[in-house]
């Protein structure tokens, strides 16, 4: 199968028109339009970027295989992790939050649950600790910040 | 005798304790990230990045101990080849032909400070060729207008590739994605491009998150989906004897590598795989039936370690003195050096004359250090790398994210790294090159402001790019480069993988 290029082919080809035709839209510079502007770079680089994925859709690479079934949820967990974890450093703070999405991954990965989340949270504790006192760097503490104040 | 006086004042720079202390730590770093497999030398460099600028380094020290990873990184690629018949990174394929038999001949030890010799000599002989090209080829380079540099440019695209690359289309459709991003912001005439009013936006895409992204968290997804968290079993390193007469014995091996590996990496488009693989191969060819290669000859592990060594060092060339990357990982340090506000090229040797001459200086005593490092260290690092990659991924991740989110203290530049990741894990299962991406977001703003300039001096006049002889000649190289690989490229990729696959069983 060779479809993975074309689809892409096909998508570049799509991005390179729609980016090719922005550079056509930006506001004239002050001072006058020149012979070259803000737009002449980008539309050769629209040229360029239409012009090899015309060539991808017609000449394609066979194919890799994508992952399947059980494969792809754990893809989609481990971005969704990432994501979380973005979503809940400040909030819950560097620890907690290091603790469970190094955790998961950990987990996830295949090493034993409780070794994962250890690993998390001594991971957690560990860096924490070097850009506190090393480095002299704020990482949020988040809802550790209780222990702050005593 | 001017260039001595220079790196006289290098290592004045370098033996600081400070710049000492964290050339160490980068050696020490850079080998357990190269002997790794998987996590290359671009990736890891790529990570300790953020790193250098949450520690607040001086530029001079950032790069001491980013260059000293670079080194590290293509000694530590050597450990799984021999031990595991696993290369690290792709230049040390050719050391499993012969590590790997040494090793099961009960010779680990021996198999790993041979080539961490052979290392040594390749990098030292390379470095001394860099301090002599380097200042010749800077002085060179300076008589380069904005056609030359523009017409530079192109080739260091049109070469990254390298004579083995595979479709030469997608290194270019992969540029000009790399090149697009770079567009993103406002422009040197006050210009909005590309910002769709967003003010994130406005300062255009911090090329570090791109790369960070790019290459760590695609990384951790490729090996999610390869189920390869458990590890690749256990590792034996036996008690280490070695004469000195061994250690002669694979001298000439190894200067006969280091100069290989030098010309390999200064050329574009060859790279430290190709050093590694024509080492080899005329090591093979001179001593001929007197070598055993294949079946454990120290030679064999001598000369693809010196060339791979020899090449990278050879690769500081072109970066250091015309700001054109040969490689990956190379691309990875000019990004750091413009990141530090230094323009790489002709005038840093003039105008950053500290700083360039204090990381050659750096080169060399980091190889020394790497010496000392892993001779007698080599144990602890093969401890290090039978951690399983389920508990070692996802902490680098977390070092990936720390140092992403120190640099700006913002969640929405998290955000980004992981939609880059996303978007390299897609690219790599579509083959498409990610390099030529990075050099691109790089390269981009110097390539624009070139050409502007070209025309702007010629009044739009487009022939004005190929209007010398030094910028046809570019022209012609990089056309020849791109055209090249497509011809010879399947047959030098067909002997390469012929000879890995030489007493090579499990592959």
């Amino acid at each position: 199968m060779t479809l993975n290029d074309r689809i892409f082919g096909i998508l570049m080809l799509v991005l390179a028109v729609a980016y090719g035709w922005g550079a056509t839209q930006f506001p004239e510079p002050f001072g006058g339009a020149e012979s070259v502007g803000p737009e002449t770079f980008p539309k050769v680089i629209a040229v360029v970027l239409a012009l090899s994925s015309l060539y991808l859709i017609v000449k394609p690479d066979p194919d890799n295989a994508w992952p399947k079934g059980r494969i792809v949820l754990e893809l989609v967990i481990a971005v969704l992790v990432l994501i979380a974890y973005t979503l809940l450093l400040e909030p819950l703070g560097f620890i907690v939050s290091t603790l469970l999405a190094v955790g998961t991954l950990c987990w996830r990965m295949g090493a034993a649950p409780v070794r994962a989340f250890v690993t998390g949270g001594v991971a957690g504790v560990v860096v924490f600790l070097l850009f506190t006192y090393a480095l002299d760097l704020a990482l949020p503490l988040g809802v550790l910040s209780v222990l702050e104040g005593s | 005798m001017e260039t001595l006086g220079y790196l006289m004042d290098g290592f004045g720079v370098a033996l600081q304790p400070h710049n000492l202390m964290f050339a160490l730590m980068g050696a020490f770093l850079g080998t357990l990230i190269g002997a790794l497999p998987g996590l290359g030398p671009a990736n890891g460099v790529a990570i300790l990045i953020p790193l250098a600028f949450t520690l607040g380094l001086k530029p001079e020290t950032a790069l001491i101990m980013l260059t000293a990873v670079y080194a590290g990184a293509m000694y530590g690629g050597r450990i799984s080849s021999i031990l595991l018949n696993i290369p690290g990174d792709e230049p040390a394929m050719m050391t499993c032909l012969d590590g790997y038999p040494m090793a099961q001949k009960g010779k680990a030890a021996e198999a790993l400070a041979i080539s961490a010799i052979a290392s040594f000599m390749g990098s030292l002989i390379a470095t001394v060729g860099l301090i002599m090209l380097a200042p010749l080829l800077a002085r060179f380079a300076l008589t380069f207008g904005a056609a030359e540099y523009f017409a530079l440019f192109v080739l260091a695209f049109a070469t990254l590739g390298g004579i083995t690359g595979k479709n030469p289309v997608k290194t270019i459709l992969a540029a000009a994605i790399g090149l697009m991003i770079a567009t993103v912001g406002i422009d040197s005439t006050g210009t909005q491009r590309y910002t769709f009013g967003s003010l994130h936006l406005y300062e255009g895409i911090d090329f570090i998150i791109a790369i960070v992204g790019l290459f760590a968290i695609s990384e951790l997804l490729f090996f999610i989906e390869d189920r390869a968290g458990g590890g690749k079993g256990p590792m034996i390193v036996n008690k280490l004897k070695l004469s000195w007469r061994e250690v002669l014995a694979i001298m000439p091996t190894s200067i006969r590598g280091g100069v290989l590996g030098f010309i390999a990496g200064v050329l574009p488009g060859a790279g430290a795989s190709l050093g590694s693989f024509i080492s080899y191969t005329l090591e093979k060819k001179i001593l001929g039936k007197k070598g055993s290669f294949g079946e454990g000859d120290p030679r064999g592990v001598a000369a693809p370690e010196a060339g791979n060594n020899g090449a990278s060092s050879g690769a500081l060339v072109p970066m250091l003195t015309l700001g054109v990357p040969g490689s990956g990982t190379t691309a990875v340090l000019l990004a750091l050096l413009i990141s530090m506000n230094i323009t790489p090229g002709p005038l840093m040797f003039t105008q950053n004359a500290d700083i360039v001459w204090g990381v050659i200086a750096a080169l060399l005593i980091g190889n020394f250090l790497l010496l000392l490092l892993n001779i007698p260290m080599v144990g602890i690092f093969v401890k290090l790398l039978s951690v399983p990659p389920m508990y070692l991924l996802p902490i680098v991740t977390m070092v990936a994210f720390v140092g992403i989110y120190s640099i700006s203290n913002s969640a929405f530049d998290l955000y980004f790294m992981v939609a880059f990741g996303v978007l390299g894990y897609f690219l790599r299962k579509l083959e498409i090159p990610l390099v030529p991406i990075i050099l691109g977001l790089l390269l981009g703003p110097e390539m624009e402001k070139n050409l502007r300039h070209t025309l702007d001096i010629a009044d739009g006049d487009w022939t004005a790019l190929w209007d010398s002889g030094l910028a046809i000649g570019l022209w012609v190289v990089a056309i020849v480069g791109l055209i090249l690989p497509v011809i010879v490229g399947p047959i030098l990729r067909r002997r390469m993988q012929a000879a890995a696959g030489h007493g090579n069983q499990t592959d």
